[in-house]
């Protein structure tokens, strides 16, 4: 092992704890990308021995044997064997064990052991296991495997350095022999094995009346448990607008100040209109959205590093089994109300092909964070900020309540047609490991966070910021007569209003039709788009300057319309990125265009029922 | 025991342990048989039951297996045998 820096893979079952201890070995130092040819999540990042030589580590996706159940266990199979493209064999593995579970994780880690590389145990999450009344004996473990045993809490970082040290022992000692076939051991032998050897390392096993088994029954109760997974999602949607508000309003005072300075220290020039028209204002609406996604984010990432996440997907699988999906669906559908793309990529975990189709065609009716700064727009601008019938409950954050709900039930009875047509099969399965109930650690969450703030913040500053450089020159070109509307009269202008004739009878005006283009790039750019849009409108008038885009609106629309926009967004498939992850996932191009194809007509349904009720109701 | 019945997993009651006699691979895929083992579901071993279904529907079942808890589906259950623990 002479120049190469080592590369060593941390392999392990499920809910082994496998990912905080790669955080804790990494800590920021690590990157997530994707397999080449596979949309499997590679995560990898550096650490260093004790004398400071370089080792890069890679976090494999958690699976039972090398026998592949889903797309994922597939990838990891593969790196381990050597046959992942662009992937080169690890020289070490750490297989990671959750002590409180040794009976049933051996059973993968004598697999690994078989292959004949060097191999470090970590007996991870000891501390947990003494929790539940467990003491192991390491040494002993060590002896049955024939490799070392390194106890570890990951999350206290405690074992580390001597799991490191083990490592590199191995990687010295270890003789060249090359990678073993891996056995085609009769599993049943196996998993006798493992339970052998599990039973010689414990020590003591004291029963403990566990609170954990109390909670479980209450948050799994029939009833109870499905008020509480309401509650809790009914208190997240309600966080993400009221805690939002202070950090929105100063990130969007800190883009008024940044055009202010460009104003006053650039001439009046092309490319002065193009920073403070185009790129301040179209970004700026954007990230002011920032507080609000972190928000959502944060909730996902408590309810899944809490364990609680598969007691939804438990409570949830009566309901999704009805219209013919599983539990193993709803986080990858929960994910999606961050964003369809990682959604998407997280039904490779769904064994079932139909249903993993299904699946992947009803993610992009979940409402993704891009969704939110439209919503928070017309919103704001348009729905009273008032309590509801005396009670502490917010109308804005009751009508944000309902947009998500609408996008729940078009999902589930789509879903519901498409097992019943295009996608007809067998009922699907549904086996999931539980994983016991832990604190989350502020370390996991603060970068979870951070890697969701930098993807949001990168898009805005490339295709964000791109489509809204292009349309400030669309909208800016060719300037118009004395006496006439720029923005009417401008290339952009007269694309719209070729598009406003099909979108009038929802009760859709000049402006949006301008903004749907442009928001196929992105949902968010609808409000990037009206808001360079109105920055141009506002050309020289101090008075229009100074109104908000939420203002402006109120001024020019009805409510009917503006009720309709959201209608609209609720089913739109406005996002090349969705279209382009789910022609990856699906091999072609039958199924996005299917997709694209049914999610505009219930767009167009579904706005022109709202607007002409509203109408009806005399709200036009 | 007394009925029939009762020597399905999938009928029995909640709370109580009980040893798995014997399991009908063939009423489940090859990769379903295959998880149930890894989740060490094997003819000899013990599990308790605890917990089945929400207002929607009696799927699926938690059941404890060791120190592990999984969920299962009903039609899964219901080619599982069962016989009390002595």
């Amino acid at each position: 092992m002479t120049g190469a820096i080592p590369s060593i893979a941390l392999v392990g079952n499920p809910n082994a704890g496998k990912s905080s201890l790669f955080n804790a070995l990494t800590g920021a130092r690590q990157k997530i990308a994707n397999y080449p040819g596979v949309t499997v999540e590679r995560k990898a990042g550096h650490a260093s021995f004790a004398d400071g030589r370089p080792i890069s580590l890679i976090d494999l996706p958690g699976a039972y044997s090398l026998t592949p159940a889903s797309l994922d266990e597939a990838v990891t199979r593969d790196v381990i064997l050597g046959r992942q493209d662009g992937e080169k064999r690890p020289d070490a593995l750490i297989v990671v064990l959750d002590a409180a579970n040794l009976d049933n994780h051996l059973s993968f880690a004598l697999e690994l052991l078989a292959l004949n590389l060097p191999t470090v145990v970590a007996l991870n999450m000891v501390d947990l296991a003494t929790r539940d009344g467990l003491t192991l004996d390491a040494a002993r473990l060590s002896k049955e495997l024939g490799v070392p045993v390194v106890p570890t809490v990951a999350v206290r970082k405690r074992g580390l350095t001597e799991l490191l040290a083990a490592v590199d022992g191995a990687i010295g000692s270890h003789a060249a022999g090359g990678v073993t076939a891996p056995a085609e051991a009769n599993d049943a032998s196996l998993h006798q094995r493992a339970r052998t050897i599990a039973r010689a390392a414990i020590l003591s096993e004291t029963p403990v009346r566990r609170w954990t088994q109390r909670v479980d029954n209450i948050v799994l109760h029939p009833v109870a448990g499905m008020l509480i997974l309401l509650a809790l999602m009914f208190v997240m949607f309600q966080a993400v607008y009221a805690w939002a508000g202070p950090p929105a309003d100063a990130l969007e005072g800190l883009v008024g100040v940044l055009q202010g300075w460009v104003v006053d220290n650039i001439p009046q020039n092309f490319l002065r209109d193009l920073v403070v028209e185009g790129l301040l204002a179209g970004v700026g609406a954007v990230v002011v959205f920032l507080p609000q996604i972190l928000i959502l984010f944060l909730f996902i990432l408590l309810l899944e590093a809490s364990g609680y996440m598969t007691r939804a997907a438990f409570l949830m699988d009566g309901l999704m089994g009805k219209v013919g999906l599983s539990g193993r669906g709803f986080i990858p559908l929960l994910s999606s109300f961050a964003c369809a793309v990682p959604g998407i990529m997280a039904t490779r975990a769904i064994p079932d092909e139909k249903d993993r189709l299904t699946t992947i065609l009803i993610a992009p009716l979940m409402t993704c964070s891009a969704r939110l700064p439209v919503y928070a727009l017309i919103i704001a601008a348009f729905i009273p900020n008032r309590g509801v019938g005396g009670t502490g409950i917010g109308l804005q954050g009751l009508v944000l309540f309902g947009l998500y709900l609408a996008g729940i039930v078009g999902a589930l009875v789509v879903a519901w047609a498409l097992r019943r047509t295009v996608a007809k099969g067998t009922n699907a399965g549904f086996m999931m490991e539980m994983p016991r109930y832990q604190m989350p650690q502020l370390r996991d969450i603060a970068l979870g966070l951070w890697q969701r703030a930098w993807i949001f913040l990168r898009r805005a500053g490339t295709i964000i910021a791109m489509t809204t450089v292009v349309l400030w020159l669309l909208l800016t070109f060719p300037q118009a007569p004395e006496g006439e509307s720029q923005v009417e009269y401008s290339v952009a202008g007269r694309i719209a209003s070729g598009l406003e004739v099909v979108v009038k009878p929802i009760g859709f005006n000049h402006d949006i039709a301008l903004a749907l283009i442009p928001a196929m790039a992105a949902r968010e750019v609808a409000v990037s788009a009206m808001a360079t849009a109105n920055a141009i409108d506002a050309d020289g008038d101090e008075d229009a300057m100074a109104q908000s885009l939420g203002e402006r609106l109120q001024g020019k629309w009805s409510l009917a319309t503006a009720l309709a926009f959201l209608a609209w967004f609720v089913f739109a498939p406005q996002c090349i990125s969705t279209i382009a992850i789910t022609r990856r996932e699906t091999n072609g191009w039958k199924w996005p265009m299917f997709m694209v194809g049914y999610l505009f007509l219930l767009a167009y349904a579904a706005a022109g029922i709202t607007y002409w009720t509203a109408v009806a109701f005399g709200l036009g | 025991m007394t009925a029939l019945l009762e020597n399905i997993l999938d009928r029995a009651p909640l709370g109580v342990a009980v040893r798995i006699a014997r399991i009908d691979w063939t009423a489940m895929s090859e990769d379903e048989g295959r998880r149930l083992r890894e989740f060490g579901l094997m003819e000899g071993c013990e599990v308790t039951p605890l917990h089945r279904g929400s207002i929607f529907s009696r799927d699926p079942l938690a059941l404890t297996v060791g120190r592990m808890k999984v969920i299962i589906r009903a039609s899964q259950a219901a080619a599982i045998e069962i016989e009390p623990v002595a």
